[in-house]
């Protein structure tokens, strides 16, 4: 089986309220899914599904080909687990976390303690290899927990907003562990996140879910061309063959063309990127001077305010998220 | 094998913990030491006339009280130990143990266990501290009570647990506390002999696991004691089982809802 994992009509209710709404999708071997939704949209209730922590209410998942209900232990062997909340052991060192995992998964001995340093190594943790996790920074502490979660060679790493509430400086370091993680480890990896910037980053497709229903899904590509097209922006000056006003350029590939002002025209098309180089060419076989190309591509979010109606960014979001964020550290201590 | 590496591993992060966490060793010996030193020696003042004695089973105050002391201890130290998994379960360690391939009642008796032998090791160091102040207390008794004294930490500790499985959140985890610790105690006979106590307050303490253990220590440490020692014994090895089949139970079936 080429899909790690298989979702149907996955419905999951607590008592009255509809947290997950019969979403369905597939994450294929060895790819980057990112489930891209608000706060409370239900993506850790999903991944709590299918981690078995949680049963559904109706339908079905496998992971690893494995029925998350009924097949619960062959889904734990197999994969590995970052939770959204933190998980770690404050009292332990970093390699005592890391040994407690390695143990509960059966592995002991040098190959235990070989596989630790290698991952410690891969988080660039080694040297604080024997420093007690209170001492760890946000950062620090997802990285420790993503190297835990690889201990055991799991096939499929579940990671629950690797970087919620992290800095933009250190959530890029997490992102390039991710890859990383991919190319080196071979691991598939489901991931959510709130954060348009990772999704279109990281993932090699995406889900969007809002209210506990998915409702869009496919590759960043795919989902923006959803929206339509990219605008291309061209600022001439003179040209030896268009004396003062500016025509505009007709080609197959140019689905509109304008003039916004003298001298700058904007031209629809469906991929700016593929575009750029053939209106160069247009232009110069026109004689026209090019003094300035811009393109403007649809970002995510405004795939999400297309199909939502509203800003992923200001749903309820941040200003929650804060106060978990103090209420946490507060507990904590 | 599998299932004893669940065990091991969890008996390992309890003492791992235990010995880090420096100001919690130091609290729950330095509670009996001002139980025994400031109550005992000074109830020791006033029940210092000839017939006394004969209050306590024969022995003087420091003996009768030494296992009550000890007694009281395992009770706290298991008991918030045991509902301490409330912490993993709002900080995340939690999480990690349900969703491990292990068997999850290896883990949790393995937590158990653990916490009971950081338990044990307190008790060895306030026997040690009790054993010159108090008059009689025996050497020997010392194996026999220390077996009733594990077995009953982890009755405590497995109530602990369940309490805590139950609890939604932290709110009136204070209030079940007291709630709890001080009946528990005052009517255990850790103080003062069940004996003398008015016949329903008698009926109250049979009902409180306590006693037993604290009657049971009692017997082989100071030869003196409210029931026959191998009621104590059967009675507290039955309420540990009771205890550890319940907490196992439930934090199998446990999820994260
Ligand atoms: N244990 C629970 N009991 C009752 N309701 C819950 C529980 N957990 C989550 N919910 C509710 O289910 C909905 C989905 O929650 P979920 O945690 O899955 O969202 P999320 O997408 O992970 O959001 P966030 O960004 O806040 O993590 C929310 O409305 C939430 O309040
Ligand atoms: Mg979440």
């Amino acid at each position: 089986m080429s899909d790690s994992i298989v979702v149907e009509d996955l419905v999951k209710k607590y008592g009255d309220l509809t947290a997950v709404a019969g979403i369905s999708f597939t994450v294929k071997e060895g790819e980057i899914f990112g489930f891209l939704g608000p706060n409370g949209a239900g993506k850790t209730t999903t991944i709590h599904v299918l981690t078995t922590l949680l049963k559904p209410t109706s339908g079905d998942a496998y992971v690893n080909g494995y029925h998350v209900v009924r097949e619960a232990q062959k889904v734990r062997e197999s994969i590995g687990v970052v939770f959204q909340d933190p998980s770690l052991d404050d009292d332990l060192t970093a390699y005592e976390n890391m040994y407690i995992h390695g143990r509960v998964y059966g592995i002991r001995g040098e190959k235990l303690r070989i596989r630790i340093d290698e991952l410690l190594e891969f988080v660039d943790l080694q040297e604080f290899r024997n420093v007690r996790v209170k001492k760890f920074s946000g950062g620090m502490r997802r990285r420790l927990e993503i190297a835990r979660a690889l201990v055991h060679e799991p096939k499929i790493i579940f990671l629950d907003e690797p970087t919620i509430g992290l800095d933009p400086q250190t959530r890029y370091h997490i992102w390039e562990y991710i890859k990383k993680l991919r190319s080196e480890e071979g691991v598939t990896v489901f991931m959510t996140t709130h954060y348009m910037e990772e999704a279109e980053f990281l993932a090699d497709r995406v889900a969007i879910i809002d209210h506990g229903k998915i409702v869009a899904q496919g590759t960043v590509e795919e989902l923006k061309s959803m929206i339509g097209d990219e605008v291309i922006y061209l600022k001439l000056g003179r040209g030896p063959s268009n004396g003062g006003s500016v025509p505009c350029l007709e080609a197959s590939f140019i689905k509109e063309c304008r003039q916004l002002r003298p001298g700058e025209i904007a031209l629809k098309v469906g991929n700016a990127g593929e575009a750029i180089p053939r209106v160069i060419e247009l232009a110069k076989e026109k004689g026209w001077l090019i003094k300035e190309v811009r393109y403007k591509r649809p970002t995510l979010n405004d795939v999400f305010i297309y199909l939502t109606g509203k800003d992923i960014r200001e749903s309820e979001g941040e200003a929650g998220e804060k106060i978990r964020h103090i209420i946490r550290s507060r507990l904590a201590r | 094998m599998e299932a004893l590496s669940g065990f091991y591993v969890m008996t390992y992060r309890q003492l791992k913990k235990f010995s880090r966490a420096r100001s919690r060793v130091i609290g729950t010996i330095v509670n009996p030491i001002i139980w025994v030193l400031f109550f005992g020696l000074g109830w020791s003042g006033v029940f210092n006339f000839p017939m006394a004695k004969q209050l306590f089973g024969g022995v003087d105050y420091l003996t009768f009280l030494a296992p009550g002391v000890l007694g009281m201890t395992l009770f706290l130290s298991g008991f918030i130990s045991g509902i301490s998994i409330i912490w993993d379960k709002q900080f995340g360690f939690f999480k990690e143990v349900l969703v491990a391939p292990t068997s999850r009642v290896a883990s949790i008796i393995g937590r158990i266990f653990g916490d009971s032998l950081t338990t044990l090791i307190q008790l060895l160091i306030i026997f040690a501290l009790l054993y010159p102040l108090a008059g009689s207390l025996s050497l020997m008794g010392l194996i026999p009570s220390l077996l009733i004294a594990f077995l009953s930490s982890m009755m405590f500790s497995g109530l602990g647990v369940i309490i805590a499985l139950k609890m939604r959140s932290l709110e009136g985890f204070q209030l079940l506390i007291n709630l709890v610790m001080m009946p528990t105690l005052f009517l255990s006979g850790a103080l003062y002999p069940i004996t003398t106590m008015p016949y329903w307050m008698k009926l109250l303490a049979y009902a409180d696991p306590l006693t037993y253990p604290v009657d049971g220590m009692r017997y082989f440490l100071a030869g003196t004691s409210a029931l026959q020692p191998t009621i104590d014994v059967v009675l507290v090895t039955a309420f540990t089982a009771l205890s550890l089949g319940i907490s196992s139970v439930l934090f199998r079936n446990t999820t994260v809802e």
